[in-house]
């Protein structure tokens, strides 16, 4: 019964037929092509679909569109133009892009959209009006402070729309943090203070537009020009005006769509599956099964490949993988799914790793005898010998959560295949070459034949780390249809798919000396793995391999078991399999430290990681100012006046924690080829291929610089870090650079966005193949200047001879890196010669002239031998790693239990960061992502397996109201082996989090909870235990006292 | 499935005479959040969006604040008049999910929910509030806190609709309403609780502890005749009888009552030590 209504949308009257089921998002995005409406839950949980009606903002996917009869509706298309009859941004939308509002942009046109009727009501807002605002909708990224002061700030955009924070950052070298950094860094140098870069809420530091004027009058020298400016996301306009193209808002001509049938049962046998009466219901183009499929097995990690893209024989766990569908549209495919009739034999389901391991339990998987899917196994030095000798040895246990990543757009996919039997692949992912890898693997094609295009990726955290059932099954159905085909996942299949944290069982064993020392550190972990691989041993060996580059330990014993249970997989998220354990290890040391009597910092800097450093467990610490950060955030958040002196209720707690900066070896192993066809090579301690590729093609008119590398831009600001290391490189304003890192037939392979990989190692690529441009223009400046080709470089935007220099170069300290040797010593004082020098494009132009096409390549490998020589030791190497501190402030209300985390301090060394902005991004969002961990976040499972609460109103994550306020700043550091002297920051700035949360709530109640999260109900539970013990000792003492 | 779009009260009521499978839907934000789960194809719905200017009306009269049947929760958040004597209904009403849910959902339609874990209803119950019922047989007004008879029952007929909300004008002193849930916004309550104090007495009425939003008459009485408890136990003792709380995936049995005699004796106008 289609009805017919007429909307206002965006000013435009129209008339729309609607089918009584549908939703305003649904006629939005399908019949009106207005996709900057995010679906990401669909049932009025996030808010990523907010829309105005008749100027109120309401939730698109919770209106019928029948009943708007009349109504104006106003979306994230319709702003821009309205308010300057052109596309110009309006104030708050250019507030968005320049306060770092805006990460995977998937939240942003409903956030821009709650916030514009907000300013609308109410121009001069409160903090507590804009939380009120904001708290329908969920942001995953940014942890809410970007949003917050671009809302707080967007009257500076709507005096003037020429902003001068927006000037500086459009002129790129005008920068703005950068200045106030080197200010900050002097200051810091003269007081013998270690901060550097300072952002946040705690208003007292001088940021960004606050202080643009000062900055501009007193602007030092600097050593770059782009490299170390807070400058403004790439693409961030996109995103903000709802034009960013995610894999879901694409539309194929003659595409249908896909649709997948999960288990009901968590473990079971199938006996029988009829697909008849959905193959014969109108609009249905292809139904397959377990037997359609590839007997090839795939996964992640080459010697445990152990999924098949539909069910074989067996399911594992809810919601895995049994049938598939391709029909006309999504609500045929979805209800041809349900005319599928499965038939199961069940068996025991096993939902927790001591039952998996128990004799006598069933095999969830043949090959993993009492369903161990690997033991890890590492001892060095003499741990029980230590134990004996040290002064205080206390063990514990911990357990973790089952956290997921919930990135807010959900995974989607399109296949289709070209005339010549190309398959062409549209999909949101963090590793396009590992999904090119692994579908060439499960189809037995060449990697040539397979081109991945990575549209704008709503969020990933590693729940997008790997192919998953989507990529396969809509690449087999484009096939049996001949049409493209959609495949998108519902919030609640995201839950089924899983991949999220592994759930930890940790028993930890400390032994400190008299002075607090570490002497020796056991632990023994079981992580609950689901019912498949994935990235799973990967995870058991980082669960082990990070707990020695935080502090010296010289004796370490780790056993961790990865057991098979009947839930979907856990994979690899942010942090990967590392936060628990540092969760727990922050804990023991902190309760040590209490019973000791030392403060728990200065326990932490008694033990601290020193630069240049081997570990136990031989893994190469490079720069390290791990002690830097646990001085600054003391200092930072008043540690010595609050530690021990808050009221009941009140507390405040130190973690800290770091992580890699890229893996130091590939997942798997060997050449890029077809892995099921070569035998394994042989494990080689040195990189076979290059994990970081980049081209840089110039303009035949010089005036831009076409940048493709395989990064994978998925909102943690990958694109605009190596824009901005690019463009430096060619010594032209990053503004030139445009980048083309989403397509795999364009850019050269890069292994994607994980294990915190992407600024040093593609940093490095592109920056050398912007040097390899400089190279070959190099001759050509030189003519014009008139001087030798190796007297000259480039820089914003001109080539200069050094000869010219009136100055003399003077070396810079300490520093004799890549960027030094490549660039010359100019780089480090300022450019002053305004009409000297030759313009770069001319340069350009000359070379094309003479040689046509001006392109120039970079790539890098790891350096080679890291790690040792045990089983397991290439987990945990990288060229770098990084260190962090964080301060929590929270309160507890004692009557009910709950949590407020009132205020985060973060210090972090990530070496010396290429955009300060994207930084203090990645902490506040991970401060943000890991507080909600600690307290809120936790999928359940009933007794039959099945997960109770798939949908963002059962898993919590924080909304906006519960966001702390944050200070995050930066220690003066600077690696060697990292571009630019950077390493990660993405996530390790999630591992210090969980530790100082806990610690927050012990100190405020006086308990301990040792299971996460840690809920009002454990809380409570716990006091009341405290408090029957305390009357139970009273009690004993009286009868005592009576006796006597 | 069918929507059915009536121009006016008089035709939307013959419709439910007609046909009693009819669902009317206001703003439709309970029942479109188990949407894409729901077997749409047998469904009738009753469109109620252009009943607006019979059925939205808000007014203060003499005697009443009467909330017509498509008052939202933001029309009372917006409307001053409100905050003066029925301060509750504008706290229960920030609490409501978030803003796009306030600018949509009605609180006849909360009410029509039947959710015990619905957050607009303790408020108006402790209030005394009156549901206005109306079909083609005419009218009839239910209290509000006689309104359910078990989990999702309500004494509505098939054919009748919520026409509106009736709260009455009296003199009160106490004014208290305490809701807890996982998180600060967007949360489903784990234990809320109205208290109101006024001529008629006090009122107790708590959420998310029973099958249906309930007042707590064990604990009214206690507070009537004087209650001045030592410590939360004691409370506890009395609103255990009023209450039937369970375990379910947002909280336990034991911590909802726990809670709600914890909040009920640090309550401010709870006598006794902890106010002392």
């Amino acid at each position: 019964m289609t009805v017919v209504r007429t909307l206002t949308v965006n000013g435009q009257k129209q008339r729309v037929a609607v089918e009584p089921w549908e939703t305003l998002l649904d006629v939005l995005r399908e019949k009106m092509n207005l996709t900057g409406s995010k679906k990401a839950c669909n049932v009025g949980d996030c808010g990523a679909c907010t829309v105005l009606v008749d100027g109120e903002p309401m939730n698109g996917c919770l209106l019928l569109a029948a009943q708007l009869e009349g109504r104006s509706i106003t979306t994230v298309e319709g702003l821009a133009q309205q308010r300057h009859g052109t596309a110009e941004l309006t104030p708050l939308q250019q507030a968005f892009v320049h306060e770092g509002a805006i990460q995977c942009g998937f939240c942003t046109p409903g956030m821009v959209l709650a916030a514009t009727a907000l300013l609308n009501r109410n121009p001069d807002p409160a903090p507590a009006d804009i939380a009120d605002a904001l708290a329908g909708n969920l942001c995953r990224c940014t942890g809410y402070s970007g949003i917050r002061r671009a809302i707080q700030r967007c009257a500076n955009y709507r005096e003037d729309g020429t902003c001068a924070a927006k000037c500086a950052a459009a002129e790129g070298h005008e920068g703005t943090d950068g200045h106030e950094g080197g200010k900050a860094r002097r200051r810091a140098r003269e007081s013998n203070e270690g901060t550097v870069f300072a952002a946040g809420d705690v208003g007292d530091e001088p940021r960004i537009s606050d202080v643009k004027s000062e900055i501009h009058a007193a602007a030092p020298p600097r050593r770059f020009s782009t490299v170390g400016v807070s400058m403004p996301r790439v693409g961030a306009a996109d995103k903000v005006t709802g034009r960013a193209l995610y894999t879901a808002d694409i539309k194929l001509p003659n595409m249908i769509h896909g649709k997948i049938l999960g288990s009901r049962i968590a473990h079971g046998i199938i006996k029988r599956i009829d697909t008849s009466k959905a193959a014969k219901l109108e609009g249905v183009l292809a139904v397959i099964t377990g037997a359609d499929v590839p007997e090839t097995p795939y996964g992640v990690s080459p010697a445990r490949y152990d999924e098949h893209v539909l069910a074989k024989h067996k399911v594992r766990h809810a919601g895995d993988p049994v049938a598939a569908v391709a029909a006309i549209d999504e609500r045929t495919a979805e209800a041809a799914i349900d005319l599928i009739e499965v038939e199961y034999e069940k068996l025991p389901a096993l939902l927790d790793p001591f039952e998996a391991v128990a004799e006598g339990a069933p095999l969830i998987h043949d090959q993993y005898p009492r369903n161990i899917n690997t033991h890890v196994e590492q001892n060095f030095g003499d741990v029980e010998k230590a134990f004996a000798e040290s002064h205080y040895v206390r063990e514990e246990t911990f357990t973790g959560n089952h956290i997921y990543q919930c990135p807010l757009e959900p995974h989607a996919a399109i296949a289709c295949w070209d005339h010549d039997g190309t398959l062409v692949l549209y999909t949101s992912t963090q590793v396009p070459h590992y999904v090119q890898y692994t579908v060439a693997h499960v189809f037995h094609m060449p990697l040539g034949k397979i081109r991945v295009i990575r549209p704008a990726v709503g969020g990933g955290f590693g729940g997008k780390a790997a192919a998953c059932p989507l990529d396969l099954c809509a690449a087999i159905l484009a096939r049996k249809t001949g049409r493209p085909v959609k495949m998108v996942y519902s919030r609640e299949e995201m839950f089924h798919y899983g991949r999220g944290r592994h759930k930890q069982h940790m028993r930890f064993k400390l032994g400190v000396d008299r002075d607090g020392r570490i002497r020796a550190f056991k632990s023994e972990i079981y992580l609950d793995g689901g019912a498949y691989s994935s990235f799973g041993v990967a995870t058991a060996y980082y669960a082990g391999s990070m707990i020695p580059t935080l502090y010296n330990i010289p004796n370490y014993r780790y056993d961790g078991y990865r057991v098979m249970t009947n839930k979907p997989a856990a994979g690899a998220m942010r942090g990967h399999g590392v936060p628990q354990p540092r969760f727990a290890f922050e804990c023991l040391l902190t309760m040590m430290a209490d019973d000791l009597g030392i403060d728990p910092i200065e326990i932490r800097r008694r033990n601290s990681m020193r630069p240049d450093t081997r570990t136990v467990n031989d893994l190469d610490v490079g720069s390290c100012e791990f002690d830097a950060t646990l001085e600054a955030v003391a200092r930072k958040s008043g540690w010595y006046d609050k530690y021990g002196k808050l009221p009941p209720g009140r507390g405040i707690g130190i973690g800290a924690g770091g992580f890699v900066s890229g893996a130091g070896y590939c997942i798997y192993r060997g050449q890029v080829q077809l892995s099921h066809e070569k035998p394994r090579e042989h494990f080689q301690k040195r990189s076979i291929f290059p994990h970081a590729n980049a081209v840089v093609r110039i303009t035949e008119d010089g005036m831009a610089a076409i940048l493709m590398i395989g990064a994978a831009e998925i909102g943690q600001g990958s694109d605009t870090i190596l824009v901005q290391c690019c463009a430096e490189a060619l010594g032209i304003p990053p503004q030139r650079v445009r980048m083309y890192s989403g397509d795999s037939d364009i850019s050269p392979l890069d292994l994607g966005a994980y294990s915190s990989r992407v600024t040093l190692m593609a940093g490095h690529a592109v920056s050398r193949a912007g040097w390899d441009v400089v190279e070959k223009m190099k001759p050509y400046a030189a003519a014009m200047l008139g001087c030798a080709a190796e007297e000259v470089f480039a820089r914003d935007g001109r080539f200069y001879s050094r000869r010219d220099e009136g100055t003399k170069a003077r070396s810079h300290e300490g520093i004799s890196d890549e960027a030094t040797k490549r660039q010359g010593d100019e780089g480090l004082v300022a450019v002053s010669h305004k009409d000297e020098g030759v313009v770069w494009e001319e340069v350009a132009r000359r070379y094309f002239n003479d040689n046509g096409p001006l392109v120039g390549t970079g790539c890098y490998k790891p350096p080679e031998g890291l790690g040792g020589d045990f089983k397991g030791a290439t987990v945990g190497t990288s060229p770098a790693y990084s260190f962090g501190s964080a301060v929590c402030e929270a309160s507890v209300d004692l009557e009910t239990g709950k949590v407020r985390i009132e205020r985060f301090t973060d210090f972090h060394d990530c070496g010396t960061p290429i955009n300060p902005l994207a930084v203090h991004g990645q902490v506040e969002g991970a401060i943000v992502m890991s507080a909600g961990e600690t307290i809120m976040e936790d999928v359940q499972f009933d007794e039959q397996g099945r997960i109770l609460n798939p949908n963002l109103h059962g898993y919590l994550m924080m909304s906006i109201k519960d966001a702390p306020e944050i200070f995050s700043g930066l220690v003066d550091s600077y690696e060697p082996r990292g571009p630019f002297g950077a390493k990660e920051i993405g996530e390790g700035s999630t591992l210090p989090v969980l530790g100082a949360v806990a610690h927050a709530i012990a100190n405020a109640t006086g308990v301990w909870i040792k299971d996460l999260p840690i809920t009002p109900e454990k809380i409570l539970r716990a006091l009341r235990e405290k408090s029957a013990a305390k009357r139970g000792a009273e009690l004993v003492e009286t009868c005592e006292v009576g006796a006597e | 499935m069918r929507v059915l779009t009536p121009h006016c009260l008089s035709e939307a009521l013959d419709l439910l005479a007609g046909d009693a499978t009819l669902t009317p839907v206001a703003g439709g934000t309970d029942l479109l959040v188990s949407w894409p789960h729901r077997p749409k194809d047998n469904l009738s719905l009753l469109d109620l969006s252009r009943l607006h200017a019979e059925l939205a009306p808000m007014r203060m009269t003499d005697g009443h604040l009467e909330l017509g049947a498509l008052t939202t929760y933001w029309d009372v958040i917006t409307y001053a008049p409100i905050a003066g004597e029925f301060p509750l209904l504008i706290d229960a009403a920030r609490q409501v999910g978030a803003i796009q849910i306030q600018t949509r959902g009605t609180w006849a339609g909360n009410v029509a929910n039947a959710s015990p874990a619905a957050d607009g209803v303790p408020v108006m119950i402790a209030y005394d509030a009156e549901v206005v019922l109306g079909s083609r047989r005419g009218r009839r007004t239910v209290p509000l806190c006689d309104y359910y008879t078990g989990y999702k029952q309500t004494r509505r007929a098939a054919d009748e609709l919520i026409l509106a909300i009736r709260l009455p004008r009296q003199r009160r002193d106490v004014h208290w309403f305490h809701k807890v849930g996982a998180r600060q916004a967007q949360a489903i309550t784990k234990v809320g609780v109205a208290v109101v104090h006024g001529e008629a007495g006090w009122r107790v009425v708590a959420n998310s502890v029973a099958p249906f939003v309930c007042r707590c008459r064990n604990m009214e009485a206690a507070l009537e005749s004087g209650l001045h408890p030592t410590g939360p136990e004691e409370l506890r003792a009395i609103v255990v009888r009023d209450i039937s709380p369970i375990d379910d995936l947002r909280s336990t049995a034991d911590y909802r009552l726990n809670v709600l005699a914890r909040l009920l004796y640090f309550a401010p106008f709870m006598p006794g030590p902890a106010n002392a």
